[in-house]
């Protein structure tokens, strides 16, 4: 069966990814009810708890609307499907994005098929291949809820309700590998998609008025499903409907057209242009344009919502006991716009970490690309090379953030709350060491492995985010908490730039940069 | 000051050995031709000397020039042709032209111009659009037009057409007569006859063979070809020769000892032409791969695997 040995083939080159995706699911999935019962362990303590969260706009816009948090089952789909949810949907995109776009870009789906396998075979197996790693995320999300003793039943059906948003967004991921030509576009396409829907699911958890545009978002299916809350199972006729639908018209494109080239084919021929070619790093300038306008599109678009929606959060005053509760989610300010703004703020490190990683993820494709070898053939200096990509992430690092800085400010306003434009972009500056860390990390991974080492960059941030997240439900002690940077990364502006702080992670991040430097003079170029 | 040195050069991948003590000069204003088959470590040798990779012992200078130590003091004197050409799909072959002509210095943009249209080159076309032919093209250009001192060359005609080879000889000849060093890795050996002064051989990461093109003719006895008038005759072999084919009333002789008498041999004998040629670098090539040496699939190069989606 040609078709199971390339679906197989597929699953092998998507392993490191999938395996990664399944450890972190089956841990949030454990976690989280475990810690619920030790934090809340009476039914009074539920009941405090929530009665604090019920009306709360901003955890809701995080997590999405919750149901029955008085229990465990409730608790736990209202903390884990909203955030598996999106990890899921950013899989689905990925998986079948790189299953078939990617492959045809790189020439081997065009080997393939000059065999004796069908173009609809192909495109089987790499959704096959897609909707297999998602399975895999079902089932590790069912065992981790099993091992944190949720109940079995309402466990498979909340897993099931997460993985329904990953089907949806393997075919989301089809759609776009048929529309761009290149795998990096089809990636740009589909991760549009992935906000735009994200969006919309934030808009309806917390604009009054606005529930039924629930129905116009797979994440919003998710919470439609109500696991453990009077479930409505037959809602997940709409994902399994518009995943089979978006994976038959996939297929049907895909059949159709010139292998190697997408629906929306930009031109191969164009007028020199001969702006930014005059360094490496200008030429890398000019070839990531693009993504950085994604980026700083995408993060404008949502600071500004967020900002907006500051001006929901309740700022009666809450007793002092419900502020310990909230402290204990590790979302200690959030009963005021500026407090709420301060712990957004807190996610803006995350992505600023990730985006910086994702530029030395382009560079080490550089290397594996072997345009590496061209360049460095050239009279450019190893130290020029490295260190330029370092310092052009760093300064996009920081553009980003101003970015965040000024949207949120302007959506606050808009919103009517009350905040200086000066107090976001100190906000959003301070994001920026922690970020400038994590660059110098995956800087000095890849260096030291450059097949490899960016994905260690990835997971070192995202093990570090959720420590800080989930660290505090178990209340460890406190260096065990301190190991995240997360932890050091002052409340801004409801609390003062930790200035030390701020200092030792810029130097740790310079500092690893310049070892990286150092190992990369010294090492074979692929 | 040798163009190029390397002494002891050795190169190992974990327990592979890429490269085993190789010593090689070549001379400013020569063409070295550098042969073997895949897997030899021609493209070892190379990144070696372009200090792309750390020699595991010995060393490898241009114009005396460590290029592991100082590449961009040695970079300004190289100029590089690839055998699997990587470029920036984005960029069209003129923008890829212009950066490179940017990255090195020096470049002659008359000269370009005229290596474009000889090449027939389509400047807007997009990278990622070109076909490997085309891509080669814009290394090649890109390489000749700096005027470098040293041309390192690897496998420079891979993916050409037949014209474009002839086109690239001719520029290649035109910058040796400019005293240009071209070091030639290759395994079309009508391209290393027509160009070079001197050729090695390497095999399994060693240089088997050395010397000028008349040099290592005498390695391999003549070819004598007789023709008759009937079916080849039933005629034992004689003594300093060997049969090496027959094809129709053609009989192929190699001849190790006296001519005169192999020819003897067949005196009775109706014979209608006698051919007698240098034996072809093709035929010197591979008697050094077939049978003598070490077998040749021991040590593979490193995998170089192009993979543009990444």
């Amino acid at each position: 069966m040609p078709v199971v040995g390339l679906a197989r083939q597929a699953m092998r080159q998507a392993r490191t990814r999938t395996m990664a995706f399944v450890y972190l699911f089956a841990l949030y999935a454990y976690v989280q009810p475990v810690g619920y019962r030790g934090a809340y362990p009476t039914q009074t303590d539920r009941h405090r708890f929530a009665t604090a969260f019920a009306g709360n706009t901003g955890l809701r816009l995080l997590y999405g609307q919750p149901h029955d948090v008085v229990a465990v089952g409730g608790y736990t789909a209202w903390r884990v499907g909203g955030v598996l949810a999106i990890a899921v949907g950013l899989f689905g995109v990925f998986a079948s994005v790189r299953a078939l776009r990617t492959e045809e870009d790189s020439g081997r789906t065009e080997l393939v098929l000059t065999g004796t396998v069908s173009r609809a075979s192909v495109v089987a197996a790499a959704l096959a291949a897609s909707v297999s790693g998602v399975a895999a995320l079902w089932l590790a999300e069912f065992a981790g809820f099993l091992l944190g003793g949720v109940p079995a039943g309402g466990s498979a059906y909340l897993a099931l309700a997460t993985a329904a948003v990953g089907l949806v967004f393997v075919g989301v991921g089809a759609l776009a590998s048929q529309l761009a030509s290149t795998g990096r576009g089809a990636l740009e396409v589909g991760s549009s998609a992935f906000c735009l829907l994200l969006l919309l699911r934030i808009l309806a958890d917390t604009v009054p008025g606005a529930e039924w545009v629930r129905w116009l978002t797979p994440l919003g299916w998710a919470e439609l499903l109500r696991p453990f809350a009077h479930p409505q199972p037959y809602v997940l006729v709409l994902p399994a409907a518009f995943a089979a639908a978006m994976c038959i018209v996939a297929v049907r494109v895909a059949v159709g057209r010139d292998i190697g080239v997408g629906l929306v084919s930009r031109g191969n021929r164009a007028d020199p242009r001969t702006r930014l070619l005059s360094s490496p790093v200008a030429q890398a300038l000019r070839d990531q344009r693009g993504a950085l306008a994604s980026w700083i599109g995408a993060v404008a678009v949502f600071s500004f919502l967020l900002g907006v929606i500051a001006h929901g959060i309740s700022s009666s005053d809450l007793p002092a006991r419900t502020r310990r509760q909230l402290l204990k989610i590790g979302a200690g300010s959030v009963e005021t716009p500026t407090g709420y703004l301060a712990f957004l703020f807190l996610f803006l490190v995350l992505v600023l970490s990730t985006f910086a990683c994702s530029r030395i993820a382009d560079a080490a494709r550089d290397e594996t690309e072997q345009r590496l070898q061209t360049l460095l053939a050239q009279p450019v200096s190893r130290v020029a090379w490295l260190g330029g990509r370092a310092a052009l992430a760093a300064i996009s690092v920081v553009a980003l953030a101003l970015t965040a800085g000024v949207a949120t400010w302007a959506g606050a306003r808009t919103g009517g709350v009350h905040v200086g434009l000066g107090q976001l972009l100190e906000a959003a500056l301070n994001a920026v060491p922690a970020a400038v860390l994590f660059l110098g990390i995956v800087t000095l991974a890849y260096a030291l492995t450059s097949r490899g080492g960016v994905a260690l960059g990835y997971a070192a941030v995202i093990i570090a985010f959720l420590w800080n997240v989930v660290g505090s439900l178990f209340s460890p002690p406190r260096w065990v908490l301190d190991l995240t940077p997360f932890a050091h990364v002052g409340l801004v502006p409801t609390q003062a730039v930790r200035g030390v702080a701020v200092a030792v992670m810029i130097v740790i991040g310079v500092v690893a940069a310049a070892v990286a430097i150092g190992v990369f003079r010294h090492r074979d170029v692929l | 000051m040798e163009a190029i040195h390397t002494a002891g050069l050795t190169k190992h991948y974990g327990r592979t050995v890429a490269l085993d003590s190789l010593d090689l000069s070549v001379r400013p204003g020569e063409v070295y031709g550098f042969l073997g088959p895949n897997g030899a470590g021609k493209t070892t040798t190379i990144r070696l000397l372009l200090g792309l990779h750390r020699p595991t012992a010995g060393r490898a200078r241009i114009f005396g020039i460590d290029a592991w130590r100082d590449p961009v003091r040695a970079h300004r004197r190289v100029a590089y042709v690839a055998g699997e050409p990587a470029l920036w799909p984005a960029l069209t072959a003129g923008e890829t032209l212009e950066f490179l002509a940017q990255l090195h210095g020096g470049t002659d943009t008359a000269y370009r111009a005229t290596l474009v249209a000889r090449f027939e080159l389509d400047l807007r076309g997009k990278v990622r659009a070109l076909s490997k032919g085309n891509r080669q093209k814009v290394q090649l250009i890109a390489a000749l037009a700096t005027r470098a001192d040293v041309l390192l060359l690897d496998e420079p005609t891979s993916g050409l057409d037949p014209l474009m080879e002839a086109v690239f000889r001719d520029c290649a000849l035109q910058a040796k007569q400019r005293g240009q060093t071209i070091f030639l890795s290759s395994h079309i050996l009508s391209e290393v006859e027509a160009l070079c002064d001197r050729v090695g051989i390497l095999q399994a990461g060693r240089l088997i063979d050395q010397g000028t093109l008349a040099e290592l003719r005498h390695l391999r006895a003549p070819t004598v070809e007789l023709t008759f008038s009937g079916s080849v005759p039933d005629v034992r072999c004689p003594p300093g020769a060997r049969v090496v084919g027959t094809a129709g009333n053609v009989l192929r002789l190699e001849v190790t000892g006296n001519p005169a008498a192999a020819i003897a041999a067949y005196a009775d004998c109706p014979v209608t032409g006698v051919v007698s040629r240098e034996p072809t670098l093709e035929e010197i090539f591979l008697r050094h791969y077939s049978g003598t040496g070490p077998s040749v699939v021991t040590r593979p190069e490193r995998e170089r695997q192009p993979s543009r989606g990444g």
